[in-house]
């Protein structure tokens, strides 16, 4: 009787085990179907803060900063090289790896006007590549400057702009 | 009848070990399915945003009529000096309050921040713009302008 009690006693710890690991089995599995899922999301906030570092870098890069010809400004984009570079940009195709980017002056507010050759530097926009934005961008405050001239003089002109950088989805 | 109770008994125990684990899984996919928040303003942003205004150039110019920028306003603003738009002669603490007031109002438009405050002083106060809520989640940044051997403070604040 008491043999027959201990196998009984087994009997429930086997099966009790059995149903502790089906149990953590199946939370594990459901766990793991959570985070897959997740992957594309995590996927997307990375390409986000690249792009939110890359956005802060990019107005000291030479392609843009002012440099010392603005006497050692920081957070100032040279006007002039950015409207050069517009018109290199195919040599420089995945160089950023982004969509697009873009330089908004935010003050002093003019009716907005794309810049071109033909109305630079009456114009409020500056767009780097002729695409759509899509997807999510990432911006910063900068000060757009060119040289202006005052009787005999040149100056500094700047204004305060945002640059943005925009990055596709993730599919 | 002894048997009974003891089956009773461990039938019990396995359901509170299932409501323990249960429980302790919940707490950890609560944390795991929490979204990190993301920062309204990051503070980067508040720092380059005080670089890039102290840089803007203004219409008010010198007696050499050359635009001064704001941080040469602010330096004009502290000596009490005066500059000239349109050949009138303007107090540069005016024409500094003017311009911020503009740039703050198109720069900080979006609804991620809910009040803002920017004080600039040095001995004395100098400009102190404030609007909107003051919240207890806040980013600022602090820039220091040398000015005859004394220092202007500019300080900015933004509340999310």
């Amino acid at each position: 009787m008491k043999n027959k009690y201990g196998q009984i006693k087994i009997q429930q710890m086997a099966f009790m085990l059995m149903a502790v690991t089906l149990f953590f089995v199946l939370v594990g599995m459901f766990l793991l179907v959570i985070r897959f899922s997740a992957l594309k999301e995590t996927a997307s906030t990375l390409e986000e803060k690249n792009a939110m570092l890359l956005v802060t870098r990019l107005a000291e890069s030479p392609e843009f900063s002012c440099g010392k010809a603005f006497g050692a400004k920081i957070s100032c984009v040279d006007e002039d090289k950015v409207m050069n570079l517009k018109e290199q940009i195919n040599n420089y195709e995945n160089f950023w790896g982004i969509e697009n980017i873009e330089i908004r002056v935010i003050y002093p507010k003019i009716e907005e006007k794309i810049c071109g050759f033909d109305n630079y530097p009456n114009c409020n926009i500056i767009k780097l590549y002729d695409k759509e934005i899509k997807g999510f961008d990432a911006s910063n405050f900068v000060s757009l400057c060119r040289k202006e001239k005052s009787d005999s003089e040149v100056y500094d002109k700047c204004e305060l702009a945002k640059l943005m950088v925009s990055y596709k989805k993730v599919k | 009848m002894k048997i009974g109770k003891k089956a009773q008994e461990e039938m019990v125990g396995f359901a509170l070990i299932i409501i323990i684990v249960a429980v302790i899984l919940l707490i950890f996919l609560g944390f795991s399915l929490k979204k990190p928040q993301k920062e309204a303003v990051e503070s980067y942003e508040i720092e380059s945003f005080i670089e890039a205004f102290l840089q803007y150039t203004s219409d008010c110019k010198n007696d050499r009529n050359i635009p001064l920028s704001i941080k040469e306003l602010i330096i004009s603003c502290n000596k009490n000096e005066k500059c000239y738009e349109n050949s009138n002669e303007k107090e540069s603490c005016e024409v500094l309050n003017e311009i911020m007031t503009g740039i703050i109002g198109e720069s900080w438009k979006t609804d991620l921040i809910k009040g803002y405050e920017l004080n600039i002083f040095s001995d004395k106060e100098l400009l102190s713009l404030e609007s909107g809520e003051k919240t207890k989640n806040y980013r600022g940044s602090s820039q220091d302008i040398p000015s005859e051997g004394n220092l202007i403070e500019v300080v900015f604040v933004g509340y999310y």
